[in-house]
């Protein structure tokens, strides 16, 4: 039969295909993958993760759907994927800052640990900065803590609980005075520096276009290693307080999923965080440049920084 | 400054076919998904960004501005005609949309929404376009001290909305208070009524709390009232007055007064981040009725309510590009998106937006005032399709209304948990109106409660916890004696409506 035979010689070149494909690349997801991220739209760890999912659908031909699964800074979104089975089609996109400070403050009530995850990669590091107005009276910590004392107390802007920490590391150090004041991240931080209700507060990046318009400058830098973009700001460490903050985004997936899954994925993640989409996101969003830590590393990360967060938090 | 040319050569940009059809295309989806109950423009934005990727940045973010936009127009249809809001601003119009729509005139309701919709967002846009640089300004001087006192005056304001019982009208607000106060306090992040719910830790989910609330719960008690024949869910009366169909010209200027203080609540409020819709919608239409001559007209079809929670509400989102677009801080999760979208289009907003990128900025100018045009057009077209809907029979409309919200919520959510919040929230919702007790006013307190208590927080810490020095604010001061002002007005006001009934 003519028709049986079209038929057979077709399904042998599929064959030959598929089995081509697989040769090509050892792993290939059943179904699509999701990419969840902790946080809600339009913020910036959204936004990145929403370019990071359609570059490696680009990159690798998968289907990857990027979904927003909010509430408490990532917890909710790694709760659910510590519960589920082990699957290798859903990947959470978080924080590391939120995660370790639950761990640290409130391990009984969190119903995960680090081992309860197979780590993917990190997409970038937070450049934390402590900035102030450029009319401000101090332009280093010893200076800020010399006028706080002398002016009953002044008013830093915090958008989240590391930033809040890390200052009172100083304030309990020198017996500063800084008074707190909340807010809903560092938009309205720069609105309250902006307007003048507060002296100083925490930026994660997007104060950078503020420091080349000449309404900003920095007083001292919050992570471990000084800023590419301002290199002659001191971190907390160098001007004498020894405390530090370092946010990474990272990939985190269910403990026990397949380890061909998890090197595949990994390294789909690395392919797109070196591309230049991300690198370009990742400026725009997060004033930052891409980094990926790699499955490894990222774990090293997080254990030898549950121990600094160990050190924040120590009464 | 920014030079005439580069303004010419942006709206020039933004009257190109290919920026039109984008604009067009924008308002079509933002009508649509605004008027399905569930999905709203917000969570429509969401879905919509991935796929402008690949446009340039102008028809990118003409399309989310047409669909930011059409939303709004969209939103009061379901308010209007069902009295089921998706979205609590939509609230504010349903008081008079709804009841003139049950009076046989729905056309004539949902125009005068669409028309005083488009006015207070054109007046917020004429705004923006003209003195956002100098109101930007202004509002930096707000700062949490004044809206501190800006939120103890909008209450003030708000009680004036509490109609019978002053008592159920309290217990409303601190039901609502207290629904606010569920997930981390805002500054030492202590997990508050939880229950090991990480989900609920940032607040309860805005959307299943309104949809239930408002939608939902109205949507169960419609159905609980079907007996035997089956009726349209809306009935158009057929009369020989045409003047029952359309807002004729004098109603419309007749409204003038009311639009024009709608939309200048609207705009303020909007230019100051994080406020939002709803407390404008209800503000303009509570002022609106304690203005009038005839109060007691008010929740019965009268169409100045529609003018003052449409016009109030469209303008907050023009207003909310004040500050993104002077400052790059986002006054509302709408323009949170927009921000994102310049973000992925490699436009970094913040204070250097208008001397880096002019052009871009004149042609988004340009494209919402286009999307305003459009909206009227789309508008005028889409109203009869949707009145035609909501003629088929109710348990029909109802039933598929009731599915779309679940399906929305759990989109807008990202799950079940979202939808079993909603379900909860619907079943309070309907004892709260069987028993008297104004879901209206649970809800404004809930969308309030959040920002009222961070600016308290804020305000203490400011003050060092001494709130006398609330003297050296003149403007927290003023805010205050208008607060106390309105709300001896409102009570002594109760007091002549109660004496005349």
């Amino acid at each position: 039969m003519k028709l049986g035979r079209k038929i057979l010689s077709a399904l042998a070149a599929t064959t030959l295909f598929v089995a081509g494909a697989a040769v090509a690349q050892d792993w290939q997801p059943d179904g699509d993958i999701k990419l969840q991220i902790g946080f809600g739209a339009g913020g910036s760890t959204d936004v990145m993760g929403r370019v990071l999912a359609q570059t490696i659908e680009e990159q690798t031909g998968w289907n990857v759907i990027a979904e927003n699964k909010t509430g408490g800074g990532g917890m909710a979104m790694f709760t659910v994927i510590s519960k589920m089975p082990a699957n290798n089609n859903i990947i959470g996109l978080g924080v590391n800052m939120p995660v370790m400070i639950n761990l640290v403050k409130r391990p009984d009530e969190v119903p995960f640990n680090l081992d309860s995850f197979d780590y993917v990669g990190t997409l970038s590091r937070a450049q934390l900065a402590l900035i102030a107005r450029a009319d401000a009276p101090f332009d280093n910590l010893a200076e800020m803590v010399a006028y706080s004392k002398a002016n009953d107390g002044v008013a830093v802007g915090f958008g989240a609980a590391p930033q809040k920490l890390l200052m009172e590391v100083v304030n309990k150090q020198d017996d500063a005075g800084f008074r707190f004041v909340s807010t809903e991240g560092e938009a309205e931080t720069q609105k309250l520096l902006l307007g003048g209700q507060i002296l100083a507060g925490y930026s994660a990046g997007t104060h950078v276009p503020y420091l080349e318009s000449g309404d900003f400058k920095m007083i001292a830098v919050g992570n471990n290693a000084r800023h590419d973009y301002a290199p002659d700001t001191q971190t907390f460490v160098e001007q004498g307080y020894n405390a530090y903050v370092d946010p990474y985004w990272f990939l985190a997936m269910t403990a026990g999923t397949d380890p061909a899954a998890v090197k595949a994925i990994a390294a789909a993640v690395d392919a797109a965080v070196n591309s230049d989409a991300v690198a370009e996101i990742v400026a725009n969003a997060a004033s930052s440049t891409p980094l990926n830590l790699g499955s490894d590393g990222t774990k090293k990360m997080l254990v030898e920084g549950l121990d600094n967060v160990r050190v924040l938090f120590a009464d | 400054m920014v030079d005439v040319a580069t303004i010419l050569a942006g709206f020039g940009d933004a009257f190109t076919l290919w920026n039109l059809m984008f604009v067009l295309f924008g308002v079509v989806v933002g009508q649509f998904v605004g008027a399905v109950p569930g999905i709203g423009p917000v969570m429509a934005m969401a879905i919509a960004i991935p796929f402008t990727f690949g446009l340039d940045t102008l028809p990118a973010i003409a399309f989310l501005v047409g669909v930011n936009k059409g939303g709004l127009v969209g939103g009061a249809v379901p308010a209007v005609l069902m009295n089921t809001p998706g979205t609590p601003d939509a609230a504010a119009t349903a008081l008079d949309g709804y009841p003139l729509a049950r009076k046989g005139k729905p056309l004539k309701a949902t125009k005068m929404a669409l028309f005083s919709s488009i006015t207070g967002d054109t007046f917020s846009d004429i705004v923006l376009i003209t003195v956002s640089a100098p109101l930007a300004i202004l509002a930096l001087r707000m700062g949490p001290v004044e809206v501190f006192a800006l939120m103890i005056f909008a209450f003030a304001v708000l009680s004036g909305l509490i109609g019978n019982s002053l008592f159920k009208g309290i217990i409303a607000a601190a039901l609502g208070l207290l629904a606010a106060s569920i997930g981390a306090d805002p500054e030492h992040y202590t997990p508050r009524l939880i229950f090991g719910h990480y989900e609920v830790y940032d607040g309860l989910p805005l959307a299943s709390v309104a949809i239930g609330m408002l939608a939902i719960s109205e949507i169960l008690r419609r159905l609980s009232q079907i007996r035997g024949r089956m009726r349209p869910a809306i009935v158009v009366v057929e009369t020989d007055d045409p003047n029952d169909k359309r807002v004729t010209w004098a109603e419309y200027w007749g409204c003038r007064y009311t639009m024009l203080r709608g939309a200048s609540i609207g705009t303020v409020l909007g230019a100051l981040p994080g406020i939002g819709s709803t407390a404008a919608a209800f503000m303009s239409y509570a002022a609106t009725k304690a203005g009038s001559k005839e109060p007691e007209t008010f929740g019965k079809g009268n169409l100045h309510g529609i003018a003052a929670a449409e016009s109030a509400n469209s303008a907050v989102v023009g207003a909310n590009l004040i500050p993104l677009l002077t400052l790059g801080i986002p006054g509302s999760v709408g323009a949170a998106l927009i921000i994102s979208a310049f973000m992925i289009h490699g436009v970094q907003p913040g204070p250097l937006l208008f001397q880096d990128q002019g052009r871009l900025i004149y042609g988004l100018f340009g494209a919402m005032v286009l999307a305003n045009f459009m909206n009227l057009w789309v508008g005028q077209l889409g109203l009869r399709f949707w009145i035609k809907v909501v003629s088929a029979p109710e348990s029909m409309i109802f039933a598929s209304a009731l599915l779309l919200c679940i399906v929305g919520v759990s989109m807008a959510t990202g799950g079940l948990f979202g939808v079993a919040v909603m379900l909860m929230f619907a079943a309070l919702g309907y004892l709260m109106t069987a028993f008297g007790y104004s879901v209206v006013i649970f809800i404004i307190a809930f969308f309030l409660g959040p920002r009222f208590e961070i600016s308290l927080s804020q305000s203490l810490a400011i003050t060092n916890g001494d709130l006398t020095k609330i003297a050296n604010y003149p403007i927290a001061l003023v805010l205050l004696g208008l607060a106390v002002a309105s709300f001896i007005w409102f009570l002594s006001r109760s007091k002549v409506d109660e004496a005349d009934t």
